[in-house]
Parts: C-alpha cells; sequence; structure tokens
C-alpha cells in the first residue's frame, strides 16, 4: 500500500509539470483552433535558454523561469506574425494550420540541433539529485520543485483568464470569436496575446523541464504525441481538462513503469491517445478538435 | 476493297508530347543501368533509385491523403510493416525480399483496412494526431519486440553481385513499383471511385447523401494507399541490408511523403512525381554542400511553410490554375 502511495505522490508530482506542459498548448487551441504541434520544440527552446543561462551565469533553473517564458513568448509573437498574422480572423480550423505547425516544429528543430547537436542535456542545480523524506514516502526534490512551481503558475493563468478583463476577453474569443468580435473584443489582439501567452507557457514549462528530464532537440517528436495524449483526454481547450488529463495519465504512466515495466510507460500516453480520439474526440471536458 | 476499307478506317496512332515524353524518360531510366559498364557510377544509381522509392511512396500517399484530404503523418508505419515483413522472413528463412515485396504489399494493405476502420472514423486535425499517435505505438512496439530484434532490428544478408551491380536489382525493382504506384495513382484519378474521394475530400456529409458508401471508399483508399508503400519498405530492407526501427519508424519519412506531394501538387497524378524530383535535388545539393541533416531538417520545414503559405496547390496545381503546365505533365 505504501508503495503505490508512493508511485501514485510521483506521478502526481510530474502531472503537475506535464500539466504546466500542455497549459499552453490548450490555451492556444482554445482562442484560435490551432492545434500546435511546435509547442514541445518551444518548450525544449525555452529548457535550453534556462541551461545555457545555468551554464554560464548559474542561474537556478527556477529563477529562469521567468526569464525563459519571455524569450519563448517573444519568438512565439514573431512565428505568429510571420506564419498565423493572415488567417487569424478565420476561425475555420483547417489541416493547413496543424501542417504549419508541423513545418514550425522542423525548422525550430533544426536550428537548435545545428548549434547544440543533440546529445542530452540536463540541468543540474544542487538539489537535482536531492530527495525529501516525508515518513517512508519519499520525493525527489527536482520533482517536488517544479510541481509546485507549475503549480502557481497555472493557478496564476487560471485567475488571470477568470478575472483579469483581458482573462474574460480571452476566454469569450474561445467560446464564440464572432460575439466576442460583436461585444467589442478586439479579437485580433486577443489571439495575438494568447499565442504569447501560450508560448510564454511553454518557456517556463522549459525552465522546469531542464532539470527533470534530460532533453535534446529531436526529442520534442516523441513529446508531441506525449502531449496530445493529455489535452485530448482532457479535451482540446480546457485547461482545467488538461490538468486532469495529465495528471491522470502521469499517474496510470508511473504504475506502468513500477509494477510491469518501464519501457512500456510511454505506451499508456500513445495508447490514450488514439482511443479517445477515435472514441471520444471531444475528451472529458473538451470540444471536438474537428 | 474490304481490306481497304478496314485499313483505311483505322485512326493513325497520333503520337503528341503528352506519351512521348514520359515513354523516353521511362526508356531512359530502363537503360539508366548501363552506365555502369562505363566505370562505377554508384551514386547516380542510388540517387535515381532514391527518387524512384520517395515517388512510389508520395504517389501511393497522395490517393488518401490528396484525393480523400485525410493527412497522415504517420504513413511509414506501412513502409516499417513491409521491411519488417520481407526482412524477418529473409532472416528466418532465406527467402529474398524481392520475391516477398508484393506480399509484404499485401500485408500492409491488409493492416491499413483495419486501421483505417477505426481511424477514418475522424477527420480533420483528429486524424492526422491519430496517425502521429499510430507511428508512436508502432515505434514503441518494435523497440521491445524481441521476435524481430528490438532496438536493434534485423541484420540481412548482402547480396553477392559486384559492388557496381549491386545496387541494380533494387533499381528495377524499385522502378517497376514506381510505374505501378503511378499507374494506380492515375488510374484512382480517373475513374468513378476516384470522383467518390474527391466528393469526400470536398463534403463528407453531401457526399454520404449522394449514395457514396463514405466509410468504404475512404477504408479502401487508405488500404490502397498502403499497398506500394510497403512493397517498396521490403525492397528497401533489402537494399539497407537492415531493418531497424529507428530507421523505419520515424517521422521524418512520412513529413518527406507528404511534403513532396504538397510541393507537387497534391491531388495531381505527377504532383508527387515533380515533388518528390525537387525535394531530392534540393537534398542532395544541401548535402554536397553543407553536409549536415540538421540543415536539411531545418529546411524541409521551411519549404513546407514557404508551399502552404504562398503556393497551397503545389507547382502543378499552380502552374496550372496559369495555363501554364506542359502538356506532357496534365495527367488530370
Amino acid at each position: 500500500m505504501m508503495q503505490v502511495l508512493q508511485v501514485v505522490i510521483l506521478g502526481l508530482a510530474l502531472g503537475f509539470v506535464y500539466a504546466l506542459m500542455v497549459s499552453g498548448l490548450t490555451l492556444i487551441f482554445g482562442v484560435m483552433r490551432i492545434v500546435n504541434l511546435a509547442h514541445p520544440i518551444l518548450i525544449i527552446t525555452g529548457a535550453f535558454v534556462s541551461y545555457w543561462l545555468f551554464i554560464l551565469i548559474g542561474l537556478d533553473p527556477i529563477l529562469s523561469v521567468p526569464l525563459a517564458a519571455i524569450v519563448v513568448a517573444f519568438l512565439g509573437i514573431v512565428l505568429y506574425k510571420l506564419v498565423f498574422e493572415k488567417d487569424a480572423a478565420k476561425q475555420t480550423y483547417s489541416e493547413m494550420t496543424v501542417l504549419l505547425t508541423f513545418g514550425m516544429a522542423m525548422v525550430i528543430d533544426g536550428i537548435l540541433a545545428f548549434f547544440f547537436h543533440n546529445t542530452q542535456r540536463i540541468t543540474s542545480p544542487s538539489y537535482a539529485t536531492d530527495a525529501i523524506f516525508i515518513g517512508e514516502i519519499f520525493i525527489p526534490t527536482a520533482q517536488l520543485y517544479s510541481g509546485l512551481v507549475s503549480v502557481t503558475i497555472i493557478t496564476a493563468l487560471a485567475l488571470f483568464l477568470k478575472y483579469s478583463n483581458f482573462g474574460v476577453a480571452i476566454r469569450a474569443t474561445s467560446q464564440n470569436r464572432t460575439s466576442a468580435e460583436l461585444v467589442g473584443v478586439n479579437v485580433k489582439l486577443v489571439c495575438l496575446v494568447s499565442f504569447a501567452i501560450g508560448c510564454g507557457l511553454a518557456g517556463s514549462a522549459g525552465a522546469l523541464v531542464s532539470f527533470v528530464f534530460s532533453f535534446f532537440p529531436s526529442r520534442h517528436w516523441e513529446w508531441i504525441a506525449i502531449m496530445m495524449s493529455l489535452v485530448v483526454l482532457g479535451g482540446m481547450g480546457s485547461i482545467t481538462g488538461a490538468v486532469i488529463g495529465a495528471l491522470i495519465l502521469s499517474v496510470v504512466s508511473s504504475l506502468v513503469s513500477a509494477y510491469y515495466s518501464p519501457a512500456w510507460s510511454t505506451m499508456v500516453f500513445f495508447l490514450a491517445l488514439f482511443v479517445v480520439l477515435l472514441f471520444r474526440p471531444q475528451g472529458l471536458f473538451g470540444v471536438r478538435v474537428d | 476493297m474490304s481490306n481497304i476499307a478496314v485499313t483505311s478506317s483505322q485512326p493513325s496512332p497520333k503520337w503528341d508530347s503528352k506519351q512521348v515524353i514520359p515513354l523516353l524518360l521511362l526508356v531512359a531510366l530502363i537503360a539508366l543501368p548501363a552506365v555502369q559498364f562505363f566505370g562505377n557510377h554508384n551514386y547516380v544509381i542510388h540517387v535515381v533509385l532514391f527518387a524512384f522509392l520517395y515517388i512510389t511512396m508520395s504517389s501511393s500517399w497522395n490517393i488518401i491523403g490528396g484525393y480523400g484530404g485525410f493527412i497522415s503523418i504517420g504513413h511509414n508505419v506501412f513502409f516499417g510493416i513491409g521491411a519488417f515483413f520481407s526482412g524477418f522472413i529473409f532472416a528466418r528463412y532465406g527467402i529474398s525480399p524481392f520475391y516477398t515485396a508484393l506480399l509484404a504489399g499485401l500485408v500492409a494493405t491488409v493492416f491499413g483496412f483495419a486501421v483505417g476502420l477505426i481511424t477514418l472514423r475522424v477527420r480533420g486535425p483528429s486524424f492526422i494526431i491519430s496517425s502521429i499517435a499510430l507511428l508512436m505505438i508502432f515505434r514503441i512496439v518494435f523497440d521491445r519486440w524481441e521476435l524481430v530484434g528490438a532496438a536493434h532490428g534485423i541484420t540481412l544478408p548482402h547480396n553477392s553481385l559486384p559492388v557496381e551491380w549491386s545496387k541494380v536489382p533494387h533499381y528495377y525493382a524499385l522502378l517497376i513499383l514506381m510505374v505501378a504506384a503511378i499507374f494506380l495513382s492515375w488510374s484512382v484519378r480517373h475513374s468513378k471511385f476516384g470522383l467518390a474521394l474527391r466528393a469526400i475530400s470536398h463534403d463528407e456529409i453531401k457526399s454520404e447523401v449522394t449514395g457514396i458508401n463514405v466509410r468504404m471508399i475512404k477504408v479502401t483508399a487508405f488500404a490502397l494507399s498502403a499497398f506500394f508503400i510497403g512493397a517498396a519498405g521490403a525492397i528497401w530492407a533489402d537494399y539497407l541490408t537492415y531493418v531497424r526501427p529507428n530507421i523505419f519508424f520515424i517521422i521524418l519519412i512520412a513529413a518527406n511523403m507528404v511534403l513532396m506531394c504538397i510541393l507537387g501538387g497534391k491531388g495531381t497524378v505527377t504532383g508527387p512525381i515533380i515533388g518528390t524530383i525537387v525535394m531530392i535535388f534540393f537534398n542532395e545539393f544541401i548535402l554536397a554542400q553543407f553536409g549536415a541533416s540538421e540543415l536539411n531538417i531545418f529546411l524541409t520545414g521551411l519549404l513546407l511553410i514557404i508551399t502552404l503559405l504562398y503556393f497551397p496547390e503545389g507547382i502543378v496545381g499552380s502552374l496550372k490554375q496559369r495555363n501554364l503546365l506542359p502538356r506532357f505533365l496534365d495527367w488530370g
């Protein structure tokens, strides 16, 4: 029993990091109906920002969370201006945007791999190898801290969306773009800002990922399907759904890893993705992707 | 008297550029391996047979992705299935993939039919994502499956031909597959089946209302598009002499199929051919100039974005819109 609890707690800690990783993805989908396949590589970009800040000036990765967020958000604005601006007015979803973001992912992957090569990296602050014991249960500090930071950021995001004027505008746009426009919401600005926020969230997740997982540029291909499974289970466009989806799948995959075989733990995500897409495409809380 | 009437009523064969140029090209391609009599030109043979491989695959992809409008970025599962099927039989029973390639294609087709029944229930982004998920599932399964060598895959024996002739069997096998795949694509384009398929890509519900058996048609198209990809996978396994999950089940192969087809013009018969030739020249140029595969990924992505944003109809489609398409490329 204690051992199960142990596995579940480790799964939950990672689950919150996953939740932060996908919150930006689901926000962008909610507002713009873009399935951003470039999201995972943006996370890796954030991880690289954090990594180099740590290597060059010894900045703690947790402190570099805002910096990574700003850098990636800025990158997001550039991408948005270059690629999505002219289609931003249409809510109609097309396969084209999926292929466009797929191309973007390849472009960024190529650039990162060209400069940094596909070698495994991990940021190693002093707490990265430590663990805290509560009774018989241990939690690695890296996962504990990253989980806590993720919870903080997601809570801040939820509060922002719920109570700020701009947050209301974002929610209005994602519910019904035309009506939002009618009541005076500047939909174009909302799209740009939510894309930037979404990318910023990817950057902040990257800073945390940099000391939780080892990363290299082409790793994002694997993450695409993992992250899609989390948002699709929760329902695309729903942040609550993304958090719940992330927690469920993270715990299940930890259980598989502990009681069956670590080699098959990622299979949980892919199978879940496949099954949910085909039998309940709207997921637990969201809208149908098509 | 009657004899004369019969002969004169025969239409004199009208040879125009539409038939002559492709036939001349085909003859040239059949004759090309003769360069090996004048020294070792394995690089030329390699590049051309690599083009055959990808024309086969992007033409096949075009059936479901171009005519049907179902974008699959995991279509190389069929490539991998074909390769592992024939590779396994070769390693275990010594039967060369040249004999089992069509069987491998058939296995891929049957598999494609079964998968299509499940995944083609959804369309749009859901379908794209499920195709990626399928690829990932295959990658994991084959990475762990001990019977087919897990992550190390299967190593196959080399053929015993002298080095300058060793690529020639693969050359002709892939040439045949390519011609057959183009022919299949052409027949689908000009058949009632293809018409139904294109109707489905425009509006699935309206097609259903007009009495088209939507489900059967799209699943059949998916299965058809798997056949030559699977067969090509078998030949490619023999060519590489090893079958490994990290070579056959990578998303970049599917990305290339998609890009080649979109660049050339999806939904046209000659589009995938032109797209593949352009991409392969482009890739060889980059490799020769800069020698870095990272740059290749970068430029492939960039090309995909530029094509989608500025020439969504692709080369053949854009030329056709402006009435600039040479007649010998206009196959519908």
